[in-house]
Order: C-alpha cells, then structure tokens, then sequence
C-alpha cells in the first residue's frame, strides 16, 4: 500500500462508517454491525500507516494537503514520529472497541431504539476519526477542529445512555470544563497563528522562535491548562470520573485509554516541537511545574479510586493515577532535556518512560474497561458492592481482568512495570544530575511514585477480589454468564498487548526511535534503552554509562515459567492424597455472602491512615427497641469526598453565585443604567489596549 | 559486559537460598524461645512441617474459584525468581541480564498481590482481613524501601544489586558515610514490616487481632500451605539477602576456585545470622504495634531514608 493514500483512506473508512450508521438508522443492528465493521478497517489501516511510518526512516514525515475549506488558512496533514505514535496507541485500542462494541451494545442494551444506535455507532467513528486526525494535524485549525470534533462525539457518547438520569448531568458537566480548556488552547494558538500569520505548524514554529521568554512561557502554560483539562490532571480532573463510566463501556475504554492521550499529544507537539527556542533548555518553570501536578495525580489519583465501589468510576480515578506518571516522565524529559549529549540521553529516557506507558496505559486500562464492561453487560451492577463470585461464573473475564489488574499494578512480568522501571530509572538519573533542592524534589516524586505502585495493587486486590472472587452477594451476580466470545475476543486482544509489550518490550521500543527523534533531535529511544538488544532494558546513570543497569523482561518471564512449573509439581504433593471441598469456617454459622468481605470494609484501614485527605464522613444511626441496650437495625452511611471538589470547586461557585448576587442588586432595571454599564465597559477595554499597545 | 556471575552460580546462589530459607526462620523460633526461657523446638522443625504438609491431603473452600489452586503456585514461583536477583556466593552484576533491586520488590509485590487475592477468594471474613490489612502495610513500606535502595544506588550508579554491591564492596564499616548509617537505620526499622514480624505482624499466633499475614494463609492446606509457607521463608531470607547486599557487601577475597565461594556462601551466612539475632532479639523485646500506629513507625524509617537520601544528591 502507498503510505501517501493512508490518511485518505482512514478518512474514507471513518466517513463511511459513520454515514452508513446514520443511513442505516432504521434498523439498529444493522447500522451497529456495518458502523463498527468500518471503524475497525479504519483502526487497522491507521495501524498499519502508523507502522509504516514508525519503521521508516525516523526523520520522515508525511505531509498531505486538504481541501481548500477557508480561504485565509491552507489545512494540511503531516504525519511524522510522534503523530504516527500516537495514530498507533489510538489504533490498538480502537480495534479491541470495534470489535467489543457491537456485541455489547447487543447484550447490555438490547432494548434501544434503532435510531439511538445508529447515531452511537455515527458518534463513535467521528470520535475515532477526529482524535486520529488530531494527531496528524499539520496546522492549528485542523488541530482544534479535530479537537472540538473528539469533544462534541464524545459527548453525545457520554449522554446516549438515558436510562440513568446522572448520564446529562455528567455530560454537561464534561461539556463545559472540556470548553473551558478548548477557550484556553484557542487562545494559545491564536496568539502564535497572528504572530505567524499563517496556521500551518511550520509558520507557528518559526514565529515562535522569535519570542520573548516570558510571552513563550505565558503560551506553554496557557496550553497546559488546555490540555490539563482534557487529560483530567488533579484539580482539573472532576468531569472525568463522572464522564468516563457513562458512556458505553468500551468508549469509555477509548475515552479512557486513548482520549487523554490525545492530551498528552498536544503537550508533547506544543511544548517541544512548536514552542521549543531554537537552542538552550527549556525552561526550567515548565518541567518542574508538570512534574509537580504529575507526582500530585498520580497520588491523589490512586488515592480516591481506593474508596470508589463503583468498579467503572475507580477505573476512571486510575487515568487520573495513570496521567500523572505519564506527566512525571514527560515533565523530567523537560527538566532534563539539554544539548549536551548525556543529559540528552537521560531526556529521551524520560520521554520513552513516558510515552510507553502511554501505549501500556492504553492497553491495561482498555482491557480493564472492557473487563468492566462484560460485568456490567452479564449483571447490569457497577457497584460492586453486589457483585462477587464471578470468577467462577465467568473464567475468561475474570482472568483478562486479573491480567489487566497485574499489569497495572505495576508488577512484574507485564508491561506497567517495565514503564515505571524506566521512569525510575529516569528519576533516579535525574538525582544524580539535578544537584540540589531540585534533585530532592525529584527524589520525592520517586517515593510517590513507589506509593502509588503500592496502593494501585492495593485497589486491585480489592476490585478483583470484590467483584470475582468469594460468593455472589446478590442475585443479579448469582445468574451472570460468560460474555459471547467477540466482547472475549476484544478483551483477549488487548490482553496479548500486554504480555507481548511486558516479555518482549525492547519491540515497542524500537517504535519510539521516530518520536524521540522528533522531538528531542538527541540520541534515540532503542539507543539510550536497548543499546544490549532488543530483549535486554538497560540505562545508564552516570554520564560515563560504565556501570548501567540492565534487566531482561524475557529472561524473568522465562524464569518465571519455569520456576511455576517446579512450584506445580510441589503443589501436587508426595503423597498425591484425594482434594475435598468443604464449606469455608465461619465461626459455627452457616457461611453466607454477608461473611465475604465487602469494598468498602477492604479499603477502611488505608481511609483512616490518609484521613487528612479523604475526610471521610460517617453516619451512623442506630435503631433501637425501648432501650439502648436492645438494637433493632444500625444504618451506615459512608461516603468520602473529593477534595478538589470541596475545597476548589465549590468554593469558586460560592463565590460566583455571591458576586452574581451583588450584581443583581445594582440591575435597576432602568436602560440607563445598562448603557452606562456598557460605556463604563468599552471604557475600561480601550484604556487597557491604549497602554498595551502604547 | 562480561559478568561475574554466570548461569551456573545464580541457579545455585537460587537452590541455597530456598534450601536454607526455612533455616532462617528455625533459627529466629529457636533464639526467641531461648530468650523466653523456653526448650522451644528445633532449628529444623520448619523443615518437618514443610515435610509434612507436602504429604497431606487439601481441603478447599467449596466457594473458591480456579485461582485458588494457582495461587500458592504463583506465590512461589515469584518469591523464589525474587531469590534469582540477590547475590549470596559472590559479588558482581549476573553474566546475564536479569533484573534489579526494583525488580526484586516487583517480584515480592506480585507475591503478595496474588496472595492477598487468594485470601479473598475462600470469602471467609479472617482472609480478607489479613488481604486488607497487608495491602495497607505494604503500600506504606514500599516507598522507604525504594529510597533505601535509591540511597545507595545513588552512589553506585547502579540498581543492578551484584553490580551495586560489588562497587560498594571495598568499603567497610569503617568507611561508612552518615548516609550510610541513616540508610541502615531505616532498614532495620522496615526489616520487621518486610519480614512480617513483631512489632508489625505477628508470624506465630492467628489471632484475629494480630495477623496480617497469617490470616491470608487460613484457607490453604496441606502442599498448597506448604507453597505459601516456603514461600514465606524464602521471602525472609530474600530480604535479609537484600540489606546484606546493600549495606554488607564483603566477601573474604576475590579468587573463583571453590573455595571462595564457600566462603562466600560461609560470610553470607554471617551477615544473615547477625540479622537473624537482631530480628529475634526485636521480636522478644517489643510488643506488637497497634496497626493504626504502623503508618507513624514507618514513618521513622521514611525520613531516615529521605535524609540519607538527600545528604547524597546535596
């Protein structure tokens, strides 16, 4: 296939894909079958064309021209490294969605109306569509366009689920604080478009080139609250936990896996490609500061998804967790990132950290979602508070889940441990070349990120064991069957991802060659980690590389192997005598659901360690018979807030309504009045853009 | 890189610490019964339970899913890959890459991951207490560790622990920096924590108000118990190997014949026995922390390790 015509015809596949769904509206099965089956010959040609172009030559890029749709701006597409990358992450997860999706819209919502499906399968593809095209954007009005396009369809996806009446208010909630982030990144590329007086990234760049520092500095983090928002970075992140479990569930493993991504996208092209100076560092405010909100995620993040029951809602507060070690590598890649070439190595070891948990992140969280979905499909319960036993009713589910739940505890032989042991290794390089208070804040972020690795498990424990293992606590568990074999098919792929990125990650490696060529113009990703061959992670410390570390992902996982099989000739036993069952001791009663050990139950000892944090509250009534000593019934209600949420979110609408209030009371309603307002206003403008522009 | 520490040597540095594993945590029964004024039985008997349990039958929960029979499998094998990455005989990084210190509390937080799931699975109350219980201790332990080993890893230039022992290996006691002893210090406060010892965890009753561990292994039996207690073992010695790596990296003298293995093997023993005294010595010594005061006694060892830390990269 000529790579020229990829992005053509993934436009071509999307397109028909969501037209057909609309065309086909009248009958819904038919508008999902076709509608998904287009999105994922899209999902794989963009696959292919983001391989072609990983494998290439790292340098390349390909630059393709769109229609002339305005008259003052030339749209074009330019795909090279990083957007092949990114094309690649969305692709994988896009396939186990189109696969996944239309078996489980059939099973969990078989009583939609046709003409709901057809505009969810239309919703899907424009969101696939313009979140690829994102990543190839050439120019800035492509890039908002296809910005604006992923907000819009994913909204309509958010709110298609009427059946619960929170699903609007999530959506307009989402709706606007994404707004709010488009208004700032909006304002971002339109003060470098009017600088360059042209839209393409090749005029932005050359314009910036030629910025003060504080201008340049005042755009980055114009630019970071934009995408902060999208990638639902602590305080920004309240939309987000709300909005990711509404939508159907393997959307929400796009939305989650792959849509925030999309924010980090944006950070990486608009911080080193466009707004980079053309020689020197960085500067130093902008790493540290991402590297501060990304340790402040990543903790605050783990920390509320362990009191979520919700199984959707805590794999949301995961993403926030899963964004901040993202950002952690990526705001060390801009601390660290220099001319010289050792610490350039340290750069791109930072930024390949962070960019392969970017693709791990996409496949654990996807297979999770989808994990999630298939529960959700079989009982219709995400509280999993009433679900339990499901492993035994489920097997496949349950063990894709537990895969999931392993990769993204961070632990070895999968792929979430191979990207924090490089981001490790890349802060503990960072120590050693930050001396200083620098050097300890980079330390801290090491220790955070160790406290997150142990508190993911630690939710994992919980939300596999909860929801699949002991007995079912309610009916809707006690009668789930086994998901039909396409939603397994979409999860067991994503399953293989993650073992294939975990054994042999050297592979995935190799891929980011382009990207950090791109971006860093230093030495590349399989130089600076798998200079000892694929099969092998090794990194240096020390500028001098004599004393590096290396660990095999592949020998450990064989290693494994065959220490499992010994371990399983011991489990046998010498004696081979006869396994009975019995029921489990339970003091002398007879065992019900109600000696199983609930979430929330599991989670308490950790709520009142980090009591300071959660504030948790407590209510507890009890009921009882005359006398105090006689109980009848003692009700418990627990519940932990967001912080962010208390402490910054309510009290901006406190104040908002209080200012509103004042402002009413001066509102006469006499229309003189108001043409003074409006003079007073026009006033107050044209003095200040006298003294700007003085 | 030409190793010094070929295939042959980790498998059997591997063999030795599971074989002498369950020695450990004899020999810490034995002085603790000693200091109690009490016979207490012999450095061997963990060794005859192990026997014995390999020779019983099972009885499984009826509620249990199929992880339940994998479990003690999995425990194991990750606890004993763990054992791959400590040095014993010699120093020096493997001919072969393997994996490092970050790997080996990977390895040892998969352990225990999966055991804490296991405990779930019987949906008895006392299981998912000890899960609950140990994956609230282990997140609050996980990170001093990781700053111990960073300490020391700082000035190495290495997580690699052979590699990282060896470039620590011309200096002894003597030529201990402050950072060192902080470092040390805050090791000795986790070792109990990581061990699952007084005044963390109480390995020897399973009373409900103690276990942490115990209470996992509550629905196992017969070779399935038998995994996870050896399992146990192994993780004890594997930890001690840890702190004799990082903070006693000495061996007689350099040489390959066999007898510098042997006495590599002899001073490894060494090291261990005096961390076997020390934990025993604790153990008789302390009473078990009330679990709420575990976070504050971390604590102690999270800023001996920051400040250890930070007299290295300052």
């Amino acid at each position: 296939m000529d790579v020229g015509s990829g992005p053509s015809l993934i436009a071509v596949l999307y397109g028909a894909g969501a037209l057909s769904a609309l065309l086909a509206r009248w009958s819904g099965p038919l508008a999902i079958r076709i509608g998904h089956l287009a999105a994922l010959a899209g999902a794989v040609v963009a696959a292919s064309v983001a391989l072609d172009t990983l494998l290439g030559d790292p340098g390349r890029s390909i630059i393709e021209p769109l229609p002339v749709l305005f008259p003052f701006a030339r749209l074009s597409l330019s795909i090279d490294g990083l957007s092949a990358y990114f094309l690649l992450v969305i692709s994988l997860v896009a396939i186990a969605a189109a696969v996944y999706g239309p078996t489980y819209l059939r099973v969990y919502s078989p009583g939609a109306g046709s003409a709901a499906q057809g505009v969810q399968t239309f919703a899907l593809n424009m969101f696939l569509a313009s979140m690829s095209f994102l990543c190839c954007a050439g120019d800035a009005l492509t890039f908002l366009f296809c910005w604006e396009g992923m907000t819009l369809a994913s909204y309509v996806l958010v709110v298609s689920d009427h059946r619960s009446g929170d699903n609007e208010r999530a959506g307009l909630l989402y709706l606007v604080m994404a707004h709010g982030g488009t208004a700032l990144l909006l304002a971002a590329f339109l003060a470098l478009t009017e600088r360059a007086g042209a839209f393409d990234f090749a005029s932005l760049r050359a314009a910036a080139s030629s910025l003060d520092p504080a201008t340049r500095t005042t755009l980055f983090f114009m630019a970071l609250g934009g995408f902060a928002v999208k990638a639902g970075v602590v305080p920004l992140h309240v939309w987000l936990p709300r909005a990711h479990p509404a939508a159907p569930s393997h959307v929400s493993a796009l939305m989650s896996g792959v849509m925030l991504k999309v924010a980090i996208y944006g950070i990486l092209r608009f911080a080193f490609d466009l707004l980079a100076p053309v020689s020197g560092p960085l500067p130093p405010s902008w790493g540290w500061v991402v590297l501060f909100v990304g340790t402040t995620s990543a903790v605050l993040g783990v920390l509320y998804a362990l009191q979520q029951h919700d199984l959707k809602r805590l794999l949301a507060f995961h993403s926030v967790e899963n964004i901040g070690i993202i950002l952690i590598g990526v705001g060390l890649a801009m601390i660290l990132w220099r001319s010289d070439e050792a610490s350039g190595a340290l750069a791109t070891l930072a930024l390949t950290a962070a960019l392969l948990h970017t693709a791990n992140h996409a496949a654990f969280k996807g297979l999770l979602f989808l994990g999630a979905g298939s529960v959700l499909a079989r009982t219709h319960v995400r509280n999993m508070e009433e679900l339990g036993g499901l492993a035994r009713r489920m097997p496949w589910t349950a063990g894709l889940f537990l895969l999931g739940a392993i990769a993204i505890s961070a632990l070895p032989p999968l792929n979430g441990f191979v990207s924090e042991w490089l981001t490790f290794q890349a802060l503990l390089g960072g120590a050693t070349r930050v001396h200083g208070p620098g050097g300890l804040v980079i330390v801290m972020s090491a220790a955070m990120l160790a406290l997150t690795g142990g508190l993911a498990a630690a939710c994992f424990a919980k939300a596999f064991g909860v929801t699949f293992l002991g007995r079912p606590r309610t009916l809707h568990a006690e009668h789930a069957t086994e998901v039909p074999i396409p939603m397994i098919a979409g999860m067991a792929w994503l399953g293989s991802v993650c073992v294939a990125l975990g054994v042999a990650p050297g592979y995935l490696v190799a891929l980011l060659d382009a990207p950090t060529a791109t971006l860093l113009h230093g030495p590349v990703a399989s130089a600076v980690v798998t200079a000892r061959g694929p099969l092998v992670l090794s990194t240096a410390l020390t500028s001098s590389g004599e004393t590096a570390t290396s660990i095999s992902m592949t020998v450990i996982a064989a290693l494994l192997a065959g220490l499992a099989v010994a371990a399983w000739a011991l489990r046998r036993g010498v004696g081979r005598a006869a396994r009975r069952d019995a029921p489990t001791w339970t003091c002398g009663m007879s065992p019900s659901s109600r000696f199983d050990y609930t979430a929330t139950a599991f989670a308490k000892p950790l709520r009142l360690v980090f009591e300071a944090l959660y504030r948790p509250r407590r209510q507890v009534t009890r009921e009882t018979a005359g006398t105090p000593y006689v109980l009848r019934r003692i009700h418990y209600a627990g519940e932990v807030v967001d912080l962010a949420e208390t402490q910054v979110y309510h009290r901006v609408v406190e104040e908002v309504s209080a200012l509103s209030q004042r402002i009413r009371a001066r509102s006469t309603g006499s229309i003189y009045g108001y043409i003074g307002f409006v003079l007073g206003a026009l006033f107050v403008a044209l003095l200040l853009i006298g003294i700007t522009y003085r | 890189m030409t190793g010094d520490r070929p295939l042959e040597l980790v498998l059997l540095e591997l063999t030795l610490l599971v074989l002498l594993g369950p020695l450990v945590t004899g020999a810490i029964q034995k002085m603790k019964a000693r200091l109690q004024c009490r016979q207490g039985a012999g450095v061997l008997q963990p060794y005859r339970d192990l026997a014995k349990l390999l020779r019983k039958g099972t009885v499984q929960a009826d509620t249990a899913s199929g992880f339940f029979w994998a479990i003690p499998i999995l425990v194991l094998a990750s606890t004993v890959a763990a054992g791959a990455l400590v040095p014993v005989a010699r120093l020096g990084p493997p001919g072969f890459p393997l994996g490092d210190a970050v790997m080996l509390l990977g390895l040892l937080a998969l352990a225990r991951f999966l055991t804490a799931i296991g405990a779930l699975d019987a949906g008895g109350a006392f299981g998912g207490m000890g899960a609950s219980r140990e994956m609230t201790v282990a997140p609050l332990v996980e990170p001093v560790l990781m700053m111990v080993v960073f300490s020391t890893a700082v000035a190495a230039g290495t997580t690699e622990l052979g590699a990282l022992a060896a470039h620590r290996g011309t200096s002894w006691f003597l030529a201990w920096r402050a950072a060192d002893f902080l470092g040390f210090a805050a090791m000795l406060v986790l070792l109990p924590a990581e061990t699952g010892r007084i005044p963390v965890d109480n390995p020897d009753t399973h009373l409900e108000l103690t276990m942490l561990h115990e209470g996992m292994l509550l629905e196992h039996s017969g070779p399935g118990l038998g995994c996870m207690m050896l399992a146990s073992h192994t993780r004890q010695i594997v930890t001690l190997g840890l702190v004799a790596a990082l903070f006693f990296p000495v061996t007689p003298m350099g040489g390959s014949g066999a007898l510098a293995l042997l006495l590599g093997v002899g001073s490894f023993a060494v090291k261990v026995g005096v961390l076997v005294v020390f934990l025993a010595l604790v153990e008789s010594s302390y009473a078990k922390l009330r679990l709420f005061r575990v976070p504050q006694y971390l604590g102690v060892g999270f800023v001996c390790a920051l400040v250890a830390l930070a007299l290295r990269i300052l």
